[in-house]
């Protein structure tokens, strides 16, 4: 990430570079643009469940569910910095919360809230404990909780279901809509994941996003602005637990089902894998992770379901070597290839080619003299 | 940009709700090929005229890879056996060969419906897949879509209730089934026993203790002198065994799922000098993974119960089932090897149940397939043990639901009539 | 009028004993220097005043103790550190660095004349306001790591030093701007400094440690050529 920030840097900012990034900018500034492709994009989004079918709508809305799922990891490992191997917890956690308010009968708005604060509060008090150790300690308690939650799972069984675990079919198509339930249950985990990435694309944006990106940046320096690193990793933590939570609510709503085996340790590790896969500290990327998790193992077993475990490695190596920042950096290591080769070249958005490498080599030369005479 | 998000966000939402009305208005009728829309008596998916598709979802990597992979190799050998024979006349006249779709969930129970998902238009019935949750996930989803979940490896209860699982049957006991078995040969004992009573603190555990009690109800011979349980999740049952080592009881019902917990138990009860016959659940009764580290030749006597034969085992191996199960099993079941897993030899038996079920059927319909699966008395199955069969018209019964004791023999196992 | 006085402050990291008794007053609007050799204890008086190490005896700001406090209430009282080897976040551009400097502040207004001014200040940032940090040469990072300091409009700033690894006509052009900065804004300043030249240009008195121990404490005019001087920088 950082090797890539830095060459592609002087590139965008050499003088001469200038002119197109502007029109660039220009178009995308026009009003037509600004609102036409959010709302293009929202009309996409809301004819899918219409025109696919029942297996692509419901493999579409497992890919919300952990997309969600990524979302929240990302938020305290992507953008704050600090490793959580405990995400999984927290989709159990709001699973099981939502199977029981329905299965006892409560308002499903009521549930849903339950579902957002009772994971948010787990998830607080194991910061407010595992924040103050900092560095690899806080990976090591994350690394407890799904392991304390399967047996855990397993002996609460007035709540659970023990390990037989917990049904709860409560989305069905409301009457005169017209719609399947797998419509349904897709437009749910649309609207309520939809609004979770917008949330979480203002809060990652505003102020405090800029905060967990300078505690993730340098603690001593956050520390010297007045930012408190311990309680803003509280902070990612607990929305990342939130976050978690109604993740759990869509796994039940696509699902609907829950054990002690949905929470297992290995499912934490992939919810990582897929992080990371997907892009780090990206919105984007925790779209894409959900795709990487849930298309995968589909795909795999599609080719031999014998094989499973060492085509998913497999595929996950050739990710990492290929794409080190995840698949949301492919665009630009695309055009990055386009402009090295000669063919992409000509097509390539001209201005910024010729300046790239002098540009670059402009702003490198002072700083490698300046320390050596130093040195 | 924010002051104006509002207002963009509401006509958003305005635009895309009259688009969705309309196409749902539109497209409602058109949109078909979801399941539950198919005429009645026309064929159900997955069967043409001289073919049938099965589905199985199932763990085939991770821990549960070994007894997974075993719960498809089975019943592919037997219908590959058949195949290759021709195929096998269904009760509608016609002569189908027999397909598995198989599809690995690593017992993940997401997964599991997921698979099911993608098979269920595709398939006829699905069958054979291993795991409590994973067969749980998609249970009501069956349901709904009225797609055959027949004879799966699970003992939960719930799938042999006809109430609550109309399109479900399981196959193999039911955990109480097995407590039952050795209750009623206890309870036909001779003498007088005082029973120990060792479960695990959960379903599993429960459901064996239900079954044995429930069989030696008003049996004047047996006291049970003490009951203690401990949870999945303990690393020792030392202060269990030292306690109700101190009861005096000279059977212990041991009702345990967990490997080294069972041969700790085993060994401390050595240690105390406490010997009393024990019981032991057919999971965790191993010869080879639990008696003999255990050291259960110790005991008067070690006692599980059974309803397979076990290929290993010198007294079958000149018996025919085995040697044509073996063979397929390599020929077309893409298991080399000998069996390591009993799930194996039970997925073959529910090749010859569904064959059995297919031979009945009258209508090439998932309806009539659940009819006559639901219709089979006194099966006796290639592998299965004397005294043992198949019987699915019983009400909240699995398939299988007679088991015999069987004792240690220091090697395996031998079958019991009565508690010496 | 004392911003900020140190009265026999101690600190160690583990077994060894770093700060033995350092005593310094800086009054409001006053630049104080600490000079020393390598190994002296001058970064982490620094950081003893910004509460990034744990201390003995007592550090007052503007009448009130702040030993013991977390750095980030240092940081809230108006106390900013520009730690040595500067710090920025190479990912975000110059004008974000400057913004996230400003994280505390709510006057959306002033910062962007901050803004400005640093800007001004600092010409050659100016150039590269769209750059990321990392693209920066390491004379532009440390005026970066100035400015966003500035940012946070503190009434004391603590500077380690600003002239590490630089080029002597960078460095130079670093202090004259810090300088500026001083007549201008009034800002109170520690400096901790390896070049003695140039921090007098900065500071109107200082104190010389030698093994955590302030050994020579006087105005710039007092301390310039003594022989104290020279020994501390040979380490003698």
């Amino acid at each position: 990430m950082a090797s890539s920030s830095k060459t592609s840097a002087p590139a965008a900012s050499a003088p001469t570079s200038s002119a197109a990034p502007s029109s660039a900018s220009s178009f995308r500034q026009r009003p037509w643009v600004r609102w036409g492709a959010p709302l293009l994009l929202l009309a996409g989004l809301a004819v899918l469940p219409l025109v696919g079918t029942e297996s692509f709508n419901d493999t579409l809305a497992r890919i919300g569910v952990f997309a969600v799922a990524v979302l929240g990891l990302n938020v305290v490992m992507g953008y704050t910095g600090q490793v959580s191997l405990g995400q999984i917890f927290f989709l159990g956690l709001g699973a099981y919360v939502t199977a029981y308010g329905v299965q006892s009968g409560w308002n499903i708005v009521l549930v849903f809230v339950l579902t957002c604060l009772i994971p948010a509060v787990a998830g607080l008090l194991v910061a407010l404990a595992a924040a103050r150790l900092g560095g690899l300690a806080i990976a090591m308690v994350t690394i407890a909780l799904p392991i304390v939650g399967v047996p855990l799972a397993k002996r609460l069984s007035d709540f659970t279901g023990g390990s037989q675990g917990m049904s709860a079919r409560f989305v069905e198509a409301p009457e005169g809509s017209g719609l399947y339930d797998d419509q349904w249950q897709l437009y749910l985990v649309l609207v309520i994941g939809g609004i979770v990435f917008l949330l979480t694309y203002f809060l990652v944006r505003g102020k405090y996003g800029r905060a967990f990106a300078i505690v993730k940046g340098n603690e001593n320096v956050a520390s010297s602005m007045g930012i408190s690193p311990y309680r803003y990793k509280v902070l990612a933590f607990t929305i990342a637990s939130l976050i978690g939570g109604v993740s759990g609510f869509l796994y039940m709503v696509v699902v609907q089902y829950t054990s002690p085996e949905t929470m297992s340790f290995g499912h934490s590790i992939e919810l990582l894998v897929a992080m990371v896969i997907g892009g780090a500290g990206s919105i984007v990327g925790s779209i894409l992770g959900g795709v990487f998790y849930v298309v995968v193992p589909d795909i795999t077993n599609a080719i031999d379901p014998s094989l499973t475990a060492l085509l998913q490695g497999a595929l996950l190596l050739a990710v990492l070597f290929v794409l080190p920042g995840g698949l949301v950096s492919l665009p630009r290591a695309v055009m990055r290839g386009l402009r090295r080769s000669p063919a992409g070249r000509g097509s390539a958005a001209p201005p910024t080619t010729p300046s790239s490498t002098p540009g670059s080599g402009t702003a490198a030369e002072p700083t490698e003299t300046e320390r050596q005479g130093s040195a | 940009m924010n002051r104006h998000f509002g207002s963009r966000q509401a006509i958003g939402i305005a635009a895309v709700s009259a688009l969705a009305l309309t196409l749902t208005a539109c497209g409602g009728g058109a949109d078909s090929g979801r399941s539950g829309d198919a005429a009645e008596g026309a064929p159900s998916p997955g069967i043409t005229d001289d073919s049938v598709t099965l589905g199985i979802t199932t763990p085939l990597s991770g821990a549960t890879a070994g007894p997974g992979t075993c719960t498809v190799a089975g019943v592919t050998a037997y219908f590959g056996m058949k195949n290759a024979e021709g195929g096998i006349e269904f009760g509608d006249g016609k002569t189908r060969t027999v397909e598995i779709e198989a599809l690995d969930d690593t017992y993940d129970p997401q997964q599991a419906a997921a698979n099911y998902d993608s098979l269920k238009g595709d398939v006829f019935a699905m069958t054979a897949g291993l795991g409590t949750p994973t067969n749980r996930a998609w249970r009501e989803a069956a349901i709904a879509d009225e797609v055959p979940q027949a004879l799966i490896m699970t003992g939960d209860p719930i799938f042999s209730d006809t109430d609550e699982s109309p399109w479900q049957l399981g196959f193999v006991p039911i955990y109480q089934n097995e407590g039952e078995a050795f209750g009623e040969l206890l309870a036909g004992s001779s003498a007088e026993h005082k029973v120990a009573i060792l479960s695990q603190n959960d379903d599993f555990g429960e459901g064996y203790v239900e079954g044995f009690k429930s069989a030696i109800e008003g049996a004047d011979n047996i006291e049970v002198v003490q009951e203690l349980t401990y949870e999945a999740t303990d690393t020792s049952v030392d202060a269990q065994i030292t306690e109700l080592a101190n009861s005096g009881a000279d059977v212990i019902f041991n009702a345990m799922s967990v490997t080294p917990l069972t041969i700790s138990a085993l060994q401390k009860a050595q240690q105390l000098n406490w010997k009393p016959n024990w019981f032991l659940p057919s999971n965790t009764s191993s010869p080879t993974a639990i008696l003999e580290p255990g050291g259960g030749a110790a005991f008067p006597g070690v006692y599980s119960v059974s309803f397979a034969k076990a290929p290993q085992s010198p007294a079958f191996a000149q018996d025919e089932d085995v040697q044509t199960y073996l063979s397929a099993l390599k020929e077309y079941g893409n298991y080399p090897d000998p069996p390591a897993f009993p799930h194996c030899q039970w997925s073959w038996m529910v090749g010859a149940t569904l064959e059995q079920a297919f031979t009945e059927m009258e209508e090439p319909t998932r309806d009539s397939f659940m009819e006559a699966l639901r219709s089979i008395e006194g099966f006796e199955a290639p592998l299965m043990l004397p005294d043992t069969s198949v019987t699915t018209t019983e009400a909240g019964q699995p398939a299988v639901s007679t088991v015999v004791v069987q004792k240690y023999n220091g090697r395996g196992y031998d079958t019991v009539e009565s508690f010496e | 009028m004392t911003l900020l006085e140190l009265e026999d402050v101690t600190a160690s990291y583990g077994p060894v004993q770093v700060l033995d008794g350092v005593s310094l007053s800086v009054p409001e609007n006053g630049a104080f220097g600490i000079l020393g050799a390598n190994g002296a204890g001058k970064t982490t008086t620094l950081r003893a005043i910004s509460g990034a190490v744990r201390t003995g005896g007592r550090i007052v700001f503007d009448g009130k103790d702040i030993s013991g406090m977390r750095p980030d209430q240092v940081a809230a009282l108006g106390i900013a550190h520009v730690p040595e080897g500067r710090g920025s976040f190479g990912d975000l551009t110059v004008r974000e660095n400057l913004r996230v400097g400003a994280y505390l502040r709510k006057d959306r207004k002033g910062v962007d004349e901050d803004i400005d001014y640093c800007l001004d200040l600092f010409p050659n940032l100016q150039d590269r306001i769209r750059s990321n940090a990392s693209a920066l040469s390491g004379g532009e990072q440390q005026m970066l790591a100035v400015a966003r300091a500035i940012m946070s409009k503190p009434r004391m700033l603590l500077l380690d030093e600003a002239s590490l690894g630089l080029a002597p006509s960078t460095a130079k052009n670093v202090y004259d701007a810090i300088r500026r900065l001083r007549l201008e804004s009034g800002i109170a300043m520690v400096v901790v400094e390896q070049n003695a030249n140039l921090a007098f240009t900065l500071v109107d008195s200082a104190t010389v440690l030698e093994t955590g121990r302030s050994v020579l404490t006087g105005t710039s005019a007092e301390l310039k050529g003594m022989d104290e001087i020279r020994r501390a920088y040979l380490g003698g």
